[in-house]
Formats: structure tokens, sequence, C-alpha cells
């Protein structure tokens, strides 16, 4: 495996507060790697830092072998960086459909030039997450969960070659986490190299193909899933220390 | 339905277009004043209903305009033509200097910002030998207000073209997703750097065309009148009650307060500024989002339209 995504010693600081504290790690080609942490530990930042709208304060990004570093967010986003957002942001004034062809009309390689041709591939992107029966509606008519498939379909439509995916996962129900696992794996299986954020425990542990821990901005942990869930200082983090 | 808008459209287009035929002069030259506010509505609304950015900059744009026409023609002889596209450069080169750094400011601090340019322009304009100082110049006089209206008529026609390809274009996607989110907007792709300062250049052509046009008309400008603020006010109000971020409405929000501020100052003079105001204060608390967004619902919701307006902006 060749690795897609280098995260090389990356601090950020805000003021005082540092929220990620020299992290480093690899996202491999075709992996999906999932990241968790309590809140606070630095997760959502990481992402911002990746997709660039944030910048590190030390240390480096590298994709597919190249520095990110001073390359603006919508030029990651052509390379074939996507993400979507925790708190999701649909394009409100816009219908479900338009939301996801503005990806398609940008994104990787700057996109589809032509409106019709964008719109055929936002259709099949909406069909391809569940959302098929919801195109003509405004973005804004969607629940939450609706919300969060849009978000991915979004993010998808760029075609992208590393998915971001920010929780995509919370306020779902079993049901729902189910079907959202099963689309992030037929991403997976198309070759695109996915980074998941996730609070819900049980759904990263099977979905993911290896998991990093964050804790204080600091990484506690990587490996296989459920080797690091076991571990003693993932406990704690989420737990707290066992009086002696 | 969509071949009877479009023929419905064709309609309205060539009735405006024979006013000068039919109508009195006093119909033509207030028709030539609603064309152009109608233009400088649309050209608002590019930058402000399409891109989000509520500027109150585009008075800077008409006023270089004029100042383009009226420098070319009383100073360097040249023909009208050549005066209008002297002052598209110069409003495009404004645009793009002062956009690069003003744009970065976001809400009220774009508008702040914007809402000072015009004030520096007059003054700066006032100490410009070239331009006639702060006494103005005086343009050659040509009467024919028929070639005005048409022109005026044209320009406005061009410029809800130019919108209409917006709304369909990948151009007008990326402007109406950085309204939306321009965070969001960077992460899908969209240069939004680039994309702002085009649409800020795009709305100050319109707009500095339609103040070309008014200087040679009225053949006489002066720094007061050419970057005046009040001017600036007006586009965003018309824009805003026809609604703001579609093709049509900001033309017949400026036709219709055209139309209403001409009724009232004609038929109660000294108090047609107060019933102006009233009219502005209960278009925005009754239908905020403008004529085409109510026209749109009012069909399904009937009165509980407005009573929802009211409701949600806790008045």
């Amino acid at each position: 495996m060749t690795a897609i995504l280098e995260i090389q010693h990356v601090t950020r600081r805000f003021g005082g507060l540092i929220a990620v504290d020299d992290v480093s790690f690899v996202l491999q080609r075709g992996e999906i790697l999932g990241v968790i942490g309590p809140n606070g530990a630095g997760k959502t930042t990481l992402i911002s830092l990746i997709s660039g709208t944030l910048s590190p304060s030390a240390g480096d990004i590298l994709f597919e072998g190249r520095s990110l570093a001073g390359v603006p967010a919508y030029r990651r986003a052509r390379l074939g960086i996507g993400r979507t957002f925790q708190i999701m942001r649909p394009f409100s004034g816009l219908s479900v459909l338009d939301n996801v062809a503005v990806g398609a009309l940008f994104g990787r390689g700057g996109g589809q030039a032509l409106l019709s041709k964008a719109r055929e591939q936002a259709r099949a992107q909406l069909e391809f997450v569940g959302l098929g029966g919801s195109v003509d509606k405004r973005a804004d008519e969607l629940g939450g969960p609706g919300r969060k498939r849009l978000e991915l379909a979004k993010a998808l439509a760029m075609q992208p070659k590393v998915l971001l995916c920010d929780e995509v996962m919370a306020g779902l129900n079993l049901v729902e986490i189910d079907e959202v696992i099963e689309v992030i794996s037929s991403v997976r299986d198309e070759g695109i190299s996915i980074l998941v954020i996730e609070h819900v425990i049980k759904a990263i542990k099977s979905l993911s193909d290896r998991l990093l821990v964050l804790h204080h901005g600091e990484k506690i942990a990587d490996g296989e899933p459920g080797h690091v869930l076991a571990s003693q200082a993932v406990i704690e983090a989420y737990l707290g220390k066992r009086r002696a | 339905m969509n071949t009877l808008r479009t023929a419905l459209l064709l309609a309205a287009l060539a009735i405006l277009a024979a006013v000068p035929w039919l109508g009195s002069d006093v119909l033509i030259q207030f028709g030539i004043n609603a064309l152009l506010l109608a233009v400088l509505a649309q050209g608002w609304n590019i930058i402000g209903g399409y891109t989000g950015y509520a500027s109150f900059g585009n008075s800077v744009f008409y006023g270089l305009g004029s100042y383009g026409v009226a420098i070319a023609m009383v100073q360097w002889q040249l023909p009208f033509g050549v005066g209008l596209v002297f002052g598209v450069a110069l409003a495009v080169l404004f645009a793009v200097l002062l956009g690069i750094p003003v744009l970065r400011l976001r809400g009220h601090y774009f508008a702040i910002a914007t809402l000072a340019l015009a004030q520096v322009m007059a003054a700066i304009v006032s100490n410009i030998k070239l331009a006639g100082q702060n006494i103005g110049l005086v343009l050659p006089p040509l009467n024919n207000d028929t070639l005005f209206y048409e022109l005026s008529l044209g320009l406005l026609l061009l410029t809800t073209l130019s919108i209409f390809w917006l709304t369909r274009s990948r151009f007008g996607f990326g402007l109406i997703a950085i309204r939306e989110d321009e965070e969001g907007a960077a992460v899908m792709g969209v240069n939004t750097t680039l994309y702002k300062t085009l649409a800020f250049a795009l709305s100050g052509i319109f707009s500095s065309v339609a103040g070309g046009i008014h200087a040679y008309w009225v053949t006489f400008i002066d720094p007061e009148s050419a970057f005046d603020i009040s001017l600036n006010v007006k586009m965003i109000i018309m824009a805003v009650f026809g609604g703001p971020g579609t093709i049509l409405g900001p033309v017949v929000g400026a036709f219709s307060l055209s139309a209403i501020s001409e009724f009232l100052s004609s038929e109660i003079t000294s108090l047609a500024g107060l019933f102006f105001g009233a009219v502005v204060v209960a278009a925005v608390v009754l239908m905020p989002r403008g004529l085409a967004d109510m026209l749109r619902r009012f069909r399904s919701m009937g009165w509980r339209y407005f009573a929802e307006n009211i409701r949600t902006h806790r008045l």
C-alpha cells in the first residue's frame, strides 16, 4: 500500500489553546481510517487543516507526496480532497439536486462545465446515497438524516480521491447508521481513501481498517480497531482513570 | 407554461420598446429614469442578490461611468461610445483594485467598508482638474429622448439576459454557493476570491454604462450627484423589494417603486418622502424576501403569508 495523505508533526494553536499537538499519521490508498476522541480532542480541527480552511501552526501535510503548505482550500478540492461538515451546511436556497451539482461543477480537476451534465451526475450521486426521492426538494426541507446524506453526496459529486467525513453518523438511528456504513464501504470499493471522524464507536469499529485516537490534541493510539479500543490509554481518555 | 411565459415577456418587451412612439414626453423621461434604475438594481442583484455581498459601493461604478463619458466627450472630444468604454474600464479597474481587499470582509463589515468608498471618490474627483473639480462638467446636449430611452432599454435587456445566463452557468452556481456558505463553497472547489471579484466587476460594468447614459442624457455632472449614496440605497431597496437573487425581481421592484414614488410626488408633493418611506417599511415587514417570493407563495398560503412574515421577524 502507498500513502495518499501524510500528516507530519502537525500542530495547530488557537491563542493559548493547542487544538492539535504534534500529530503524525498516514492515510493509505483505499483505506478507511477512523479517528475517534472525546469532545474537544481536535478531530474537526484536523479535518479543517487537511481541507485547507485552517492552516497548521507547525508541521506539514502531504497529498500524493506533495506538500499542501500554502495551497488554498479550493485548490485542494480540485486536487481531490473532499470533506463533509459536522454541522450540516446545505446551500439552503438551492434544491437538493443543485446542492450536489455544485460539487460536480467544481470539485476534482475543476469539475464539469455544463450544468445539465453536472445535474445528471448529481442525480446519480443522490441515488447512490439513498436520496433519489428528494432531488427536487429544497435543501432546507430535508431532515437531519437527509442532510447527513446530502453532505456525503455533495462531497462525492466532487469525485474526490480522499474523502474526509466529519461525524456523518451523529444523530442517526441504528438502521440509518447501518445504511451509511454501507454507503461508505461501497465508496471505498470504488477506490476512494476515507478518513472518518466519529463518536459512535461501535459503528466506527466495524467500518475502519485502522483506528486513531486523539486526546487533548495528541495522538494516543493508532492501530487495529479491536486492539486500540482495548488499550489502557484509550479507556482512560474516555472513562477516566480507575482509582487505585 | 414556459412558452406562455416567454411570450408574455416578449410582449412586455415590445410594449416597453414602443413607449417612445406611444407615450408623452413626460412618460419617456420617467421611463429613462426607471429603466436606468432597473439596470442599477440588477447590477446590485449580481453582487448583493446572487453573491450575498451587500454592496454600498455600486454608486461608485455609476459615478465612474458618468465621469468616463463626461471626460471623454468634454475634455478629449471623443464620441459617446468611446466614453462608455472608458467608463467601463474605470469601473472594472476599481472593482478589481478595491474588490480584492474589500471583498475579504463579510456582512456588515463589507457594507461599512463600501459605504465609505462613494464619499472618498467624491472627494478625490473634486480635486481632479480633468474632471472639472467640484464644479463638474457640462456635456454637449443631444435632444433625442427616444434614443436614450431605447439605449437604456437595450442595456436593461442585456443586464437581465446576463443574469439569466448566470442562473444556469457554472459561474452563477459558484456565486450562489458563496452566498449560501463561503467556506463550504471553497472546500467544494470554488475559487471564492476570483468569483467574488468577477461578480463585483460584472456588477460594475452594467452600473457604469447606466451612469454614462445618464450623464449624456442630463448633460451635466458634478461629484455630488455622480457619487450619490442615496442612489445606492435606492438600488438596494428596489432589488430587495422585487426579490434579490431572482432574474426579474429587481426589474419589477424598480418599475413599481419608481411608479409609486412618481405618483406620490405628483399627488402629495411635500409629504411624498414620508409615504414612500412607509411603503418601503411595509414591504420589508410584510414581504422580506421580495415581490417574487410573495407571488410564488401567496397562491398557496394566502394572507397567512404576511402573518407568518410578521411572526418570524418578531415584530
